[in-house]
């Protein structure tokens, strides 16, 4: 039993030409136009006048302090611990917290296997022109890795 | 790397401490001033070095996200050191890793923030910058590198000392010639469909913000919070270059072999509701129809499954339908499953083939990017396209480009578009002239605005309909501009009221014509990079 449904104009529908994939389609509200009339720099498309204002608003806001703060140290902030969501390409998971993920016992037995030595194989080829910090006593050296 | 230029370098001293923890070596050679960018997949942050003869050096520190694949972050570097360090590509000085913590070590390039000097750059500037770009662009493109994320963020720009810089490829990927070997061991989703079915469809870059833009532009453009997805999935069951397998129903069969039947059950599944996700995600779409298709689906899920497993498993093509190029979809056409293809990248700057999922993608994206930049460049719009999905950025170019010729480009690469509206493509001059705002483009009551409404059904409609805010734009102009501007305030109003200053009151027509062969709507005809650089746009220039 097939469910067909007609697509409401406006609409897009993608599709491959040999049929074998599941179309993709959009229906707007109403087809994109050029929108000559919004200033300068904002998209032809910007659609909401309230974004370029809000925009400027914060924009004023936040541009002066931080010009006023150049050259001052940098600021304490207390530690925050962001919640970053995503994939993990060496354990081949997502994961829901990017820091309890690379703190498991399954990441860290990736990070310190050997599959690294590729990317060490790399740096075993450049030469380093930098030399340590100097500490009063330690005398300048190329830098290890 | 994203730099971004106006994030102060300040309050990320955490930060800062955590990348010393991670990796300790960095606290011998460096004074890390302060983070500097801040992507999907990575962090950036300017440090001062010391070098052997006591000068002191700036350097960029790029510490990757430790879930990357090492042979990733391995092809990055490699990127880097064959590419990179000439024509404007971003060099590499060294690199440190601690387990799986890798810093990258680059020349730091101070830098312009493009929509800052937007609208105050000169129309040589311009092309100079256009020229650096595409000089950039030849040399990867060369070593068979897809860049895969070229906008302005990624390309920077010192006006002053007239310097430009390409940088990140952290989502690069190879051509089946590359001369990048790392890069051919990183394959795309097409071509290695099995990695997907472990690899949740779920935009990475959905739920983790790509934070690299300042906070106003946050607010300006929510869309670019979706911006990176890897393009391509590593796995630990490498398939080896060559052994491209077709896509379709047989290939699955094989892949079956390979990763198992638990896996391949695990994503049949999946992949459904994940479309399912999708659909009632995407934002300010009316998709009616498509919520009470799968309310239904629900209840004959049993059958779509089976659907799905058989056509997969054993029939050579799926069961077909009638809904091809018409104005439906139904539960046969909706329960096929979806085409992989590589998308990653920044939503205004994907190319139609990209939008629409064509799997064999080429260098030519990162020329189509480079149109856009242009795009940018010549009609003092930035972003210029706004929008928080594939088929909505695909709208939007229709409207620039020509609905026709979007579909008949897109039958090339084997794609099917119907679109419920005939748009006609616009003159990219006047289209350019009038969002720049010079002379020409307010002068819609004479001449060059009567051509067009006759040669013009579609701005027809649209002249009219802005007509009146069209001529107060002026007006709101300087209103609007004032407060963005600040320090360049006097330069840039004297722009819109003298281009000629500027010399965009003389824009030849070989910009326009350079602009239309980058926008080509077929990948295949697309200019190269090597060829726009041969382009009489750049006949004189000084190199
Ligand atoms: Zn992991």
């Amino acid at each position: 039993q097939k469910t067909k449904n007609k697509l409401k104009n406006p609409f897009l529908k993608v599709e491959d030409r040999r049929r074998r994939y599941r179309p993709f389609y959009l229906q707007l509200s109403s087809f994109p136009v050029v929108n000559y009339s919004n200033p300068k720099p904002y998209s032809p498309f910007e659609t909401e006048r309230k974004n370029i204002i809000a925009h400027k608003q914060i924009e004023n806001k936040q541009r002066n302090p931080a010009n006023n703060d150049k050259g001052k140290g940098p600021v304490q902030l207390p530690a925050k611990h962001k919640k970053r969501k995503g994939y993990c390409e060496c354990c081949l998971k997502k994961y829901d917290d990017l820091q309890i993920h690379v703190e498991s016992e399954q990441h860290q037995n990736f990070a310190q296997s050997s599959h690294y030595q590729v990317v060490d194989d790399i740096i075993s080829k450049f030469s380093c022109n930098f030399v340590e910090l100097s500490t009063p006593k330690i005398k300048r050296r190329k830098c290890s890795v | 790397m994203k730099y971004d230029h106006s994030k102060k370098l300040s309050g990320a001293s955490t930060d800062i401490e955590q990348l010393y923890q991670a990796v300790p070596q960095l606290a011998n050679v460096f004074r890390i001033k302060g983070k500097i960018g801040e992507g999907t997949f990575s962090s950036v942050y300017l440090a001062i070095a010391q070098l052997r003869g006591g000068h002191e050096e700036k350097v960029a520190l790029k510490h990757l996200i430790p879930t990357s694949h090492p042979v990733r972050i391995a092809a990055e570097l490699q990127c880097l050191i064959i590419a990179g360090g000439q024509d404007n590509v971003m060099g590499v000085r060294y690199c440190f890793r601690k387990n799986d913590h890798v810093v990258i070590v680059m020349p730091y390039l101070e830098h312009e923030s493009f929509l800052d000097i937007l609208n105050s750059l000169s129309f040589e500037e311009v092309r100079d910058y256009m020229f650096n770009l595409l000089k950039a662009l030849k040399r990867i493109h060369y070593f068979g590198i897809v860049h895969r994320d070229v906008k302005p963020s990624n390309f920077l720009y010192n006006r002053q000392m007239k310097r430009y810089a390409l940088v990140d490829f952290g989502l690069a990927q190879g051509t089946p010639d590359t001369k990048i070997e790392l890069l051919k061991v990183i394959q795309s989703e097409a071509q290695q469909e099995s990695c997907a079915w472990n690899k949740p469809q779920i935009t990475l870059g959905s739920q983790v913000s790509v934070t690299a833009r300042a906070p106003r532009q946050l607010v300006r453009q929510p869309a670019a919070r979706t911006a990176n997805k890897r393009p391509c999935s590593l796995s630990q069951t490498q398939i080896k270059q060559g052994q491209k397998r077709k896509e379709g129903p047989e290939s699955l069969h094989v892949q079956r072999s390979v990763f198992g039947e638990r896996n391949f059950n695990v994503r049949s599944s999946a992949s459904q509701d994940n479309s399912t996700v999708k659909l009632i995600k995407q934002p300010r779409v009316t998709d009616i129809a498509a919520r009470k298709i799968l309310a239904k689906k629900k209840t004959t899920s049993a059958v779509t499954n089976g659907l799905v497993k058989k056509a997969a498993s054993s029939y050579p093509t799926n069961v077909t339908c009638d809904c091809y190029a018409k104005d439906r979809v139904c539960s046969v056409c909706l329960s096929r499953r979806q085409q992989v293809a590589p998308r990653a990248g920044t939503p205004g700057f994907r190319a139609p083939e990209v939008l629409t999922k064509f799997p064999n993608q080429t260098t030519a994206i990162d020329m189509w990017s480079a149109g856009i930049i242009f795009l940018s460049l010549l009609s003092g719009r930035y972003p210029f396209y706004k929008a928080s999905d594939d088929l909505t950025a695909l709208a939007q170019i229709m409207t620039i480009r020509g609905s026709r010729e979007t579909i008949q480009a897109a039958k090339t690469f084997g794609k099917s578009i119907l679109c419920s509206k005939d748009i006609p493509a616009q003159d990219l001059r006047m289209l350019c002239e009038r969002l720049r705002g010079s002379k020409t483009s307010f002068d819609i009551s004479t001449g060059d605005g009567q051509i067009n409404l006759s040669q013009e059904p579609a701005l027809q409609a649209e002249i009219f309909n802005i007509s009146d805010p069209a001529l107060q734009t002026s007006k709101k102009h300087l209103q609007y501009q004032k407060p963005s501007c600040h320090e360049r305030d006097g330069l840039v109003i004297r722009t819109s009221e003298k281009p000629a200053d500027l010399g965009w009151d003389k824009v030849p027509d070989e910009a326009y014509d350079l602009l239309d062969k980058l926008l080509d709507l077929n990948p295949a005809t697309r200019i190269t990079a090597k060829d726009a650089l041969l382009h009489p746009f750049f006949k004189n220039i000084k190199q």
